[in-house]
């Protein structure tokens, strides 16, 4: 048997045609991925970024609609947002709002997800059950709970009446508006992040419960020590998806109180709605909209930042 | 355990709202012995009509029965001209405006639409709509100018030329239930001519659980079972007042706001005043006004001339109507006037088939009284049968003495969705009527800034 000298020049050789194959190919793949990006990136581009670009260019003008000659007003727009007591009064109440609904929304679809995922009978039925009212539309949803909420004649007055309790003005007493909204709203769209929930619970590993309770750990401290720090990517999920989506709090006020009383269930959204839309100043309604996006932005990296740290992956 | 207990209970309360759901709401009254019978019929949103070659698309925002009873006018003119068929769009107002908006922006508006008379200023601004000068008798036309009731009519000429062709004239009035009035020891034909009166009587009709009423020292405001009043439509029922103690809610001259004048804090005093101090009136947020009417939980309810079909469908409820309640020193009411205008871009055959339609609709103007309005035609609306049409004449005569319309204003839209908030937000007890006003006239007057 000769000793073969092995020269450094052949593997080094198979090593760059194996390395430049492996960059081909990472090309290919890329450029494939690429390619089937594009149909979405054109769409995304002609419906989505060049309805951002223009509501930015929007936004720097005194823009009407009807006229074909546009008033360049620089940061006017702005200057003027923030001195609008109004654009203050509805961007407070969007963020109650939105902080009631997401924690509301949360806590439900927590304890639904809690719930479903154990082996009870039936539990097909209550998923569907319990996901049915996402499925119904904002129109639906809100008519049906004007009525509910009714002073007079709605069935929640009605049951508090058995409790010796008087008739409470939901829709109509500026301190109870926003809560009465957010309730309706959690009722509403929990069922979306229960399944979310239901997904991450169903992701954690059997072996770390069945460990914890060789262990002695109590069912309290195995959602504690377990399951709640093993769900933070989904809660960070539920709770920036939640506030971005409530953010936008408009069709339920829109339908249940067309922002009264007063002002007190007036939205960002509401209020971009009736400046682009009643008065038409789209210019006005740009800047509003481009405001609340920076400030959705902003909001959503300081969950990522507070909630984000925390997340077990 | 706690999770199957959980689970049961978010899913009763889920099947609880879902039955509650598909319960008719009459049903989930609170009162079991009221009567809402029978249930409104809702208007169909598109209606076709005709087959004929020449089509007409027709927007408005009649939204209730007064939509039914223009589909049925319609539906004898397109019977009486089958070359002619109609496509009627009925909108609610609040979105009918932006899609009239957005449909002249996308090049695609209807070939004709109604609106109100104070809104032409606005349409003529963007050089939208058209004139329609050969349609009276003063260019030669077939409708006779002068049978058209002031000031709609005058308002429908701007610069010499007429701007669509009148409906009717439509706003506030006032209806009695004569049994509740009877029982009150209250005379239903006779109406109290002062602040003073109107007070004494609608304390007299708030009636607490114990049966005492509102001008009782014993009476218990948080326990009212039957209000002496009830505040509709805060727009309407504070402009009508703000007329009545002689203000307005901008100058004649379009240029200044002029809402928060002492007038305008006497009206809205007023009216605040019903609901917290004397509280023969509920707060008007969350309080269904009509229903409450109809079911004879309140007495005297100031709502428009479009009441009419609503509480005739109601035979339990026995009815007078009068004109606007009187508080301030004078007569005064709020009226408006709906007006069917053309498009700019409306021509040719559909521009022919479309002024066929509006003067046909103006001369059947009889039919028109049905929907409860009050016919713009002067001779239709003397004519009107006092047993059929009661409310028409009745507050349509008040128009005539101390109507007043919303000055026409390329702004009158805006100036209203200024208003409206801060009128909501006094009769939510969030402001003073001074404080109220004072917001609405710097709004208003930042709009008529920009104008």
């Amino acid at each position: 048997m000769s000793n073969t000298i092995v020269t450094g020049s052949a593997p080094a050789a198979t090593q760059q045609a194996t390395r430049r194959f492996q960059i081909n190919l990472r090309r290919r793949e890329s450029l494939a991925a690429y390619v089937f990006l594009l149909p979405f990136m054109f769409f995304f581009c002609l419906f989505v970024v060049r309805g951002v670009a223009a509501a930015v260019n929007m936004s720097f003008y005194d823009w009407d609609v009807l006229s074909p000659v546009h008033k360049y007003l620089g940061l006017g727009n702005y200057n003027e947002l923030i001195n609008d007591d109004i654009w203050w009064l509805s961007l407070k109440n969007t963020l109650i709002f939105a902080v009631m609904t997401v924690a509301g929304s949360s806590l439900v679809a927590l304890g639904a997800a809690l719930a479903l995922n154990q082996p009870v009978r039936g539990r097909g039925f209550f998923r569907v059950l319990l996901y049915a009212p996402s499925l119904l539309s904002a129109g639906v949803v809100g008519t049906t709970w004007v009525w509910l909420l009714n002073t007079q004649f709605g069935i929640v007055n009605y049951a508090l009446h058995f409790f010796g309790i008087p008739a409470i003005n939901w829709l109509g007493d500026s301190n109870l508006v926003l809560p009465a909204l957010s309730l309706t709203t959690i009722w509403w769209t929990f069922g979306f992040p229960m399944l979310l929930f239901l997904a991450g619970l169903q992701g954690i590993p059997t072996l770390f419960y069945e460990a914890a309770r060789i262990d002695g750990a109590s069912p309290r401290q195995i959602f504690f020590y377990i399951t709640l720090p093993l769900l933070r990517p989904t809660i960070l999920f539920v709770t920036v998806l939640g506030f971005i989506s409530h953010m936008q709090l408009f069709s339920q006020n829109f339908i249940m109180t067309t922002g009264g009383p007063g002002y007190a269930s007036y939205s960002v959204i509401y209020y971009l709605y009736q400046i682009a839309w009643k008065s038409f100043r789209m210019g006005y309604g740009s800047a509003v909209a481009i405001l609340l996006a920076a400030i959705i932005v902003i909001f959503t990296a300081l969950q990522f930042i507070l909630i984000g740290r925390r997340v077990q992956y | 355990m706690f999770k199957r207990s959980l689970l049961a209970g978010l899913s009763l309360a889920l099947i609880f709202s879902l039955v509650v759901f598909s319960m008719p709401s009459s049903s989930r009254a609170a009162d079991a012995t009221a009567t809402l019978t029978p249930a409104p019929t809702a208007t169909p949103v598109v209606s076709d009509l005709g087959s004929g070659g020449t089509h007409i698309a027709f927007w408005n925002g009649l939204t209730g029965s007064d939509g039914d009873t223009l589909n049925a006018m319609l539906a004898t003119f397109v019977k009486e001209n089958p070359s002619i068929s109609i496509t009627t769009e009925e909108i609610d107002w609040g979105t009918l405006y932006p899609k009239l908006t957005a449909a002249f922006v996308g090049g695609e508006p209807p070939d004709m639409f109604i609106v109100h008379v104070a809104e032409i200023p606005y349409y003529l601004k963007q050089g939208v709509i058209q004139p329609n000068d050969d349609l009276f008798d003063t260019n030669g036309g077939p409708l006779p100018a002068k049978d058209f009731a002031e000031p709609a009519y005058s308002n429908t000429v701007v610069d010499g030329k007429h701007y669509g062709v009148l409906l009717d004239n439509h706003g506030y009035g006032t209806w009695v239930n004569n049994d509740l009035l009877t029982k009150a020891g209250l005379d239903p034909k006779v109406q109290p001519k002062s602040g003073a009166e109107t007070l004494a009587m609608l304390q007299k009709l708030t009636i607490d659980k114990n049966g005492k009423n509102a001008a009782d020292p014993a009476f218990d405001a948080t326990n009212v079972v039957q209000w002496g009043t009830a505040i509709d439509w805060p727009h309407y029922m504070f402009q009508s007042l703000l007329f009545q103690f002689g203000g307005t809610v901008i100058s004649a001259d379009g240029k200044k706001a002029t809402i928060n004048s002492k007038a305008g804090v006497d009206a809205l005093q007023t009216i605040y005043d019903w609901v917290y101090k004397y509280h023969v009136a509920p707060p008007p947020a969350g309080f269904d006004s009509w229903v409450s009417f109809q079911t004879g939980k309140v007495a005297i309810l100031t709502t428009g001339t479009w009441f009419r079909n609503r509480i005739a469908s109601v035979p339990t409820i026995h009815w007078t109507a009068w004109p606007m309640l009187q508080v301030g020193p004078q007569p005064g009411v709020m009226f408006g006037a709906h007006i069917m205008l053309i498009p700019a871009n409306t021509t040719g055959d559909k521009l022919t088939a479309v002024k066929k339609l509006m003067v046909w609709v103006s001369n059947h103007n009889a039919d028109w009284a049905a929907s409860g309005q009050v016919p713009a035609r002067i001779s239709i609306r003397d004519g009107l049968d006092p047993k059929s049409y009661p409310s028409n004449i009745a507050i349509g005569q008040s128009y005539q003495v101390g109507g007043h319309m919303e000055a026409p204003s390329p702004s009158s839209l805006d100036i209203g969705n200024a208003e409206d908030p801060e009128l909501s937000a006094v009769l939510a007890n969030q402001k003073t009527p001074q404080q109220g006003l004072d917001d609405a006239a710097k709004r208003i007057q930042a709009i008529l800034d920009r104008q």
